[in-house]
């Protein structure tokens, strides 16, 4: 049996730090002038939706400014490309646009948004393969196609979208493991199978996908402390609790998977002291880890969080009110 | 962190701005600095391209241009060595290679596309230090597929089987290249550039050393499962079957090998006579019962398997 849990551990069965979680998120925009601040701008969006989400799934929507975080979601608007950077005045990229879209649909606010325009941006970055660049620089990878599928879908617009031609690439990026990659050719990695995967389910093509081998390889990267890897013989880390969760939850395989074990390796990434999430026990956490540890816990059912929708990564209401649910299946809301 | 840096990264804002038009070698210098604070500051690298495009190369001979992207390419092989995950610079090199002009000699002449020929060919040497220090980088790997397919004199796709051996060798776990040399096969089986079944035989050798060394190294066994595929012959199938066995003799806490032997006992099971099928049926749950005993975190998977027998 495991030799892992210490008379530490013992004491104290860990759970869930929600309180100290929120406020972790609510401290992280408050320092401009820190230099982390201002490296991460890139991620700046990204980090909202991160942020946001995860306070969500915890129950605590109110526990970040509405109007101050839809002001700074439009100040990122890109009015030449017509789609969002992802920071004031940093150019329009898909991945930006996606997280702008996402938090403006969780804050019900997509009122404020040139929708025909961001619809626009999205289609003109489908290349003749399918595929979707991220930007009009036209680096490819099927996390974009992921985020055009998802954004149209969102937006109410996938019926613009041509889904055969978009099907069709991903269908070449599956390997014989199951698997998807990032470009025709690439390995099978948890994080493009799960953004291939969730972009099936949204264009209903799910009869693309080998399921029992994929689940059999997405169950396979359980490690004996509970943790998930993202490919064969890798380290474990927290953030692939949600892509291989998500991607098992969407083809009903998440029993095949040790739920406990996993709940147990991702709390104790928590930090105790500051809150936050980080990628393996003892490291600094970070807002991207924190958000795909809840989410993650959220998908095995761990008690007093909200549901959350694997296909697209947001609150499961907001999607269902929406008319978007898929046939996902989490493990049950347990009692606290 | 000094005050310096942080109020470059904050001017750099006002750089990236949209109404920024300028496309000096002043610019082009500052877009340098910061980038070499922030690799991961995206609309730096796009302003730079800008001005390379926009203003640079306007008044840039041929030859010109090919200096400054060699420039471009060694200032970013310092960037990618502190930060070998970060997609901008990866696909700044991209961008590069993409941009170099042909010359020096005219169209018709054999060096026509030299400078192209000495930077992709470059660029491969490149990505394999690359690999040689993080051998799973999967940016990497997927970068080095770019570069053999978009060489100007592509190399011989049997260069591919050295390489992935090499690779393999020196690590039975990276499954990575055991990957690549999937794909690297298919494409020559099918090409008719191999001889499809000597060479699967070889793969059995190669698989067999593999195995023996360690036997819990889940990239051997899932190219054996790629290797036997679906529609093995039986005597294939017995004949891996009995191989793996011997393994687990000696290794009984093996949980690959029973994964194995179960799967293909259970493609046996399509081709059999109904006696056998009972047979095998009655072998794959014992060895079932056997897996949720070892391998207790996928227990599930294992009892709805024998629900499916």
């Amino acid at each position: 049996m495991s030799t892992s849990s210490t008379s530490a551990t013992q004491a104290l069965p860990p759970t869930l730090l929600t309180d100290l979680h929120i406020s972790y998120i609510q401290k992280l925009g408050e320092n401009k002038d820190d230099l982390t601040y201002h490296l991460t701008s890139h991620l700046r969006l990204n980090a909202i939706y991160w942020g946001f989400t995860a306070c969500c799934i915890m129950g605590h929507p109110e526990a970040l400014n509405r109007e101050e975080m839809i002001a700074f979601v439009m100040s990122c608007w890109d009015d030449e490309a017509g789609g969002f950077g992802a920071h004031p005045d940093h150019d329009a990229h898909l991945l930006s646009t996606t997280s702008a879209i996402q938090i403006l649909v969780m804050q019900d606010a997509l009122d404020r948004l040139d929708i025909d325009r961001v619809v626009k941006f999205i289609l003109s970055l489908q290349q003749p393969s399918g595929v979707f660049a991220g930007d009009a620089f036209g680096e490819i990878d099927t996390r974009f196609l992921y985020c055009a599928v998802n954004s149209l879908s969102l937006l109410g617009r996938l019926d613009e979208l041509d889904k055969e031609k978009t099907v069709r690439y991903i269908e070449r990026c599956r390997n014989y493991d199951g698997g998807f990659g990032s470009s025709v050719g690439a390995e099978s990695h948890a994080a493009q199978v799960f953004v291939c995967v969730a972009a099936l389910a949204i264009l209903d093509r799910l009869d693309v996908v080998d399921i029992n081998t994929l689940k059999f390889w997405l169950c396979e990267r359980q490690l004996p402390n509970g943790g998930l890897n993202g490919r064969p013989e890798k380290l474990e880390d927290v953030c692939y609790s949600f892509w291989v969760l998500s991607a098992l939850s969407i083809l009903n395989g998440v029993p095949w998977i040790d739920g406990k074990k996993l709940e147990a390796f991702i709390l104790s990434a928590q930090d105790p002291e500051g809150g936050g999430i980080a990628d393996r026990p003892g490291d600094m956490v970070d807002v991207f880890h924190t958000h795909f540890g809840i989410a993650g816990l959220s998908i095995l059912g761990y008690p007093g969080l909200v549901d959350l929708d694997p296909v697209y990564c947001m609150p499961a209401k907001i999607i269902e009110a929406r008319g978007l649910r898929k046939g996902w299946k989490a493990l049950e809301r347990r009692q606290a | 962190m000094s005050n310096v840096l942080l109020n470059r990264m904050k001017s750099a804002r006002h750089v990236s701005g949209k109404k920024q038009q300028d496309w000096s070698q002043d610019a082009f210098t500052l877009t340098t600095r910061l980038l070499q604070v922030n690799p991961e500051f995206y609309t730096i690298w796009n302003y730079r391209r800008n001005i390379l495009t926009k203003g640079i190369f306007h008044n840039s001979s041929p030859e010109a241009i090919n200096h400054i992207l060699t420039d471009e390419l060694a200032m970013t092989m310092s960037a990618l060595k502190s930060h070998p995950k970060v997609y901008w610079i990866w696909n700044h090199r991209r961008w590069c290679l993409e941009n170099i002009p042909n010359g020096p000699g005219k169209q018709q002449e054999a060096d026509f596309v030299g400078w192209k020929q000495i930077a992709w060919s470059k660029e491969l040497f490149v990505v394999e230090k690359m690999l040689d220090s993080d051998a799973r980088n999967f940016q990497a790997w997927d970068y080095r597929r770019y570069v053999l397919a978009g060489m100007p004199t592509p190399r011989p796709e049997s260069a591919e089987l050295v390489y992935t051996s090499r690779k393999i060798e020196a690590n039975f776990s990276n499954f990575s290249a055991w990957h690549q040399r999937s794909k690297t096969l298919t494409s020559l089986w099918e090409h008719g550039k191999l001889d499809e079944a000597k060479s699967r035989e070889q793969e059995f050798e190669l698989l067999r050393n593999a195995m023996y060394t360690d036997p819990n190294d889940q990239s051997v066994w899932i190219y054996h499962r790629w290797l036997v595929g679906t529609d093995g012959s039986a005597e294939l199938l017995e004949r891996e079957i009995a191989a793996i066995q011997e393994l687990l003799d000696e290794q009984p806490d093996s949980k690959w090998c029973v994964e194995s032997i179960i799967r293909y006992k259970h493609l046996l099971l399509k081709k059999s006579s109904s006696a056998d099928v009972k047979a095998l049926s009655e072998e794959c749950r014992g060895l079932l019962g056997r897996l949720q005993e070892i391998d207790p975190l996928r227990r599930r998977r294992y009892q709805d398997l024998e629900l499916e027998l």
